[in-house]
């Protein structure tokens, strides 16, 4: 079922595309139009695994990556809404669909299996992540087209991007906002994180569950996780202290959102004694 | 009726010509009621506007004889202006019907002006429409022609880039301070150098929002004179040159010096206390006044004035590349104008043959009435109804056809030929058609004689309404 949403990603990527390379109206909003009804088919998914499961999926890392698209694609419509700016779909687009990928070929396993993955605190604990991940996702968006508007500028060479990209300062602002906003719900995630750890750990029922046992600083999950937050708290105090804007605050969102995408797919799948529920 | 263009432009006329030509200076208005008042006395011309811009002065006119109406038109123009005719004779160039429309269309798209897609063209496009409906010379024709042109600049502007990128120095170094900055409100200039380059730079920049410019010059009272000049800019001494370099978002230098004034240490030891807010700095002098490797520091943006004419170039390079699909536009609309008009071109044979076929029905309505008069008033009354009604019907019915056929005829000699032999087969030749009065604001198509109640494109009507 996750094909629809994948296929309507597709279309929307290829009209964005097309829109960029040729700036034509029309276009821009079939673009935007097939994008909307994707991020529909997707609620509609969505909306089936949580009747079958009886909550929302997220306890599995796949359904956990396609509730992500979902909220990075409805975040960047968000975006493209309130600033009337198109541009940045050609960029968006291709990680919505690298990622939709996964759910797509692997169907998710949205059956609750361990008993411990209930209550606020995970919630908090998942919702602050996705939240926190998708504001990462579109700061890395914004710095790497501030950088290749920056490098057309600085190397005196007019051509393609100056035209068709927002200014410099305008993409600077929009990755500062998008950074505070993901860095306090990467904060929230982390200390509901810690809080959920230790509520498990005191709970008779996880007495056998490996994964709680494995909650600690030491799984690679949790240490990335942390690098992250140390990236992002570092950038913003570079921003706010140092004078570090522009392209050297764009390198680090980039870099940021990299950590974010190797905790996301492989540690999630192949290294995380943690988090494989 | 005939659209008739005549005009003088910066292709056909030189500056001293074009300027004693300018009815912008006397008010369109004022030369449209003196030409409509002319005009009234020779019956030369129907509808009437005047396009004038400083690269062109125009005349667009429905009229019904062309030679007669061009030969009026230049005489208005010399009497007007004050300029022999036969000096301007040579330089006026002139086009009638799709040609001329095909003209204002391009000129309004900016394909014909001298820097191709400059904006103000379609401002200037309206206004000369705005003051003919003021003086009350815009009649369905113009109107129509008009409002087709401003589809055409708008459609050029939003589907081609036709418009895009500067195409002037001081164009190009603003749209690249708005690319780095955002818009310029609150951002401050400095112009080293009281020259009238950076002068004109440093307004351009004002008009865009700068909110402070300072002067730097050796000579204060130059800076202070060049301040006073730009209106509400201050004038720096030249010692205080490093403050105001740190305080600044966008420094344009264009001074005479022999050496450079800027130099990498000079620019990088004021961007410390800046925190690497970006500076963007515009050399425009000639030998440069700021060294090449400044360049190389991060947050500092650098342009030469080759850099900037480098990219008038290209944006230049790229309208020209846009022309083919404005042309296209152009080519469409005026295929939409060209219908139009042929539709209009029938309507008095269209008016004529229902207005035959109507007072045929009455006069034989009238002898109907005659061999009615027998009956009890009821029933009299009830039949003329009836027959009323099915031979309006029989009426409508079998014009029908004639008349869609007539609306979509091909091109203009063809629509008179069809209507010279529908006026001798149904003998209307005899008795002319009134030209209609036609409604000015939907720009034409509904002509209607009120006498007869004869309509060239009827819609059904109720029997109530009759």
């Amino acid at each position: 079922m996750n094909f629809v949403p994948l296929a309507l990603y597709a279309a929307a990527f290829v009209a964005y595309g097309w829109h960029f390379a040729r700036r034509a109206p029309a276009v821009g909003r079939s673009a935007t139009a097939i994008l909307v009804a994707g991020v529909l088919a997707h609620t509609f998914v969505i909306g089936m695994e949580t009747m079958e499961s009886g909550q929302v999926p997220v306890g599995d890392a796949t359904a956990y990556i396609s509730m992500f698209v979902w909220l990075l694609a409805v975040a960047y419509l968000y975006t493209e809404v309130t600033t009337d700016e198109r541009a940045m779909g050609v960029f968006i687009l291709p990680l919505l669909i690298a990622l939709q990928l996964i759910p797509a070929l692997k169907p998710a396993d949205v059956e609750v299996h361990s008993p411990v993955l209930r209550g606020p605190l995970f919630g908090i604990h998942v919702s602050s992540l996705l939240l926190a991940y998708a504001s990462f996702a579109l700061a890395c968006v914004i710095g790497i087209t501030y950088v290749l508007l920056f490098k057309e500028i600085k190397a005196r060479h007019l051509g393609f991007f100056y035209a068709r990209i927002p200014s410099l300062q305008v993409l600077d602002k929009m990755n500062r906002r998008a950074i505070i906003f993901g860095w306090i719900f990467l904060t929230a995630g982390i200390l509901s994180g810690v809080a959920f750890a230790f509520e498990a750990l005191a709970h008779p029922v996880s007495a056998g569950v490996p994964q709680v046992q494995a909650m600690s600083v030491g799984d690679p999950k949790i240490i990335v996780a942390l690098v992250c937050w140390a990236v992002y708290s570092f950038e913003l105090f570079a921003a706010r202290r140092i004078g570090w804007g522009g392209r050297r605050a764009a390198y680090l969102s980039a870099l940021g959102f990299v950590i974010v995408l190797l905790n996301f797919v492989p540690i999630s799948y192949f290294f995380t004694k943690s988090h494989n529920f | 009726m005939h659209l008739l263009l005549l005009g003088i432009s910066h292709r056909t006329a030189p500056i001293e010509l074009r300027e004693r030509v300018d009815f912008q200076a006397r008010g369109l208005e004022n030369a449209l009621r003196t030409l409509a008042a002319r005009s009234a006395q020779r019956a030369a011309a129907g509808e009437m506007a005047v396009l004038s811009t400083c690269n062109r002065a125009e005349l667009y006119v429905a009229c019904d004889d062309v030679e007669a109406a061009r030969a009026e038109l230049i005489a208005f123009v010399g009497a007007f202006h004050g300029v022999d005719t036969p000096a301007l004779e040579p330089h006026v160039y002139q086009a009638a019907d799709l040609e001329a429309a095909r003209h204002l269309f391009r000129v309004a798209a900016g394909l014909d002006s001298l820097v191709v897609g400059e904006p103000q063209i379609l401002g200037q496009v309206k206004e000369a429409h705005g003051a003919a409906r003021q003086a009350a010379t815009a009649g369905p024709l113009l109107n129509r022609l008009f409002h087709s042109s401003f589809a055409v600049g708008k459609r050029v502007r939003s589907e081609t880039a036709l418009g895009s990128g500067a195409v002037s120095v001081s164009y190009a170094a603003v749209a690249l301070a708005k690319k780095i900055f955002g818009n310029l409100d609150g951002r401050s200039v400095m112009v080293i150098g009281a020259g009238e380059m950076g002068k004109l730079t440093a307004q351009h920049m004002k008009s865009q929002g700068v909110r402070h410019v300072t002067i730097v010059s050796r000579t204060m009272g130059h800076a202070a004179r060049t301040a006073d000049a730009i209106g509400g800019a201050t004038a720096t001494p030249w010692d205080d040159m490093d403050a105001a370099l740190t305080a600044s978002d966008i420094v344009i230098t264009a001074t005479g010096a022999a050496a450079p004034i800027l130099t990498k240490a000079r620019i990088e030891a004021a961007m410390r206390p800046r925190r690497n807010r970006p500076l963007f700095i515009i050399d425009i002098a000639v030998p440069r006044d700021v060294e090449a490797a400044a360049a190389e520091i991060e947050d500092v943006f650098l342009y030469n004035i080759d850099d900037l004419q480098a990219s008038v170039r290209e944006n230049m390079a790229r309208r020209t590349s846009e022309v083919t699909r404005a042309e296209a536009i152009v080519d469409e609309e005026l295929d939409k104008f060209g219908s139009w008009m042929r539709a209009r071109g029938v309507i008095p044979t269209v008016v004529a043959l229902r207005q035959s076929f109507e007072s045929i029905r009455r006069a034989e309505l009238d002898r109907l009435d005659f061999k009615l008069s027998g009956l009890p008033p009821e029933a009299r009354d009830e039949a003329r109804a009836r027959v009323d009604e099915i031979t309006h019907l029989i009426i409508e019915k079998l014009l029908l056809t004639p008349t869609e056929q007539l609306k979509a005829l091909g091109d203009q000699e063809t629509a008179a030929q069809y209507a010279d032999a529908i006026a001798r087969v149904f003998g209307l030749a005899d008795s002319p058609p009134e030209r209609g009065v036609q409604d000015s604001s939907s720009g034409g198509g509904t002509t209607e004689r009120t006498a007869g109640r004869v309509q060239p494109f009827p819609r059904a009507r109720t029997r109530d309404q009759r």
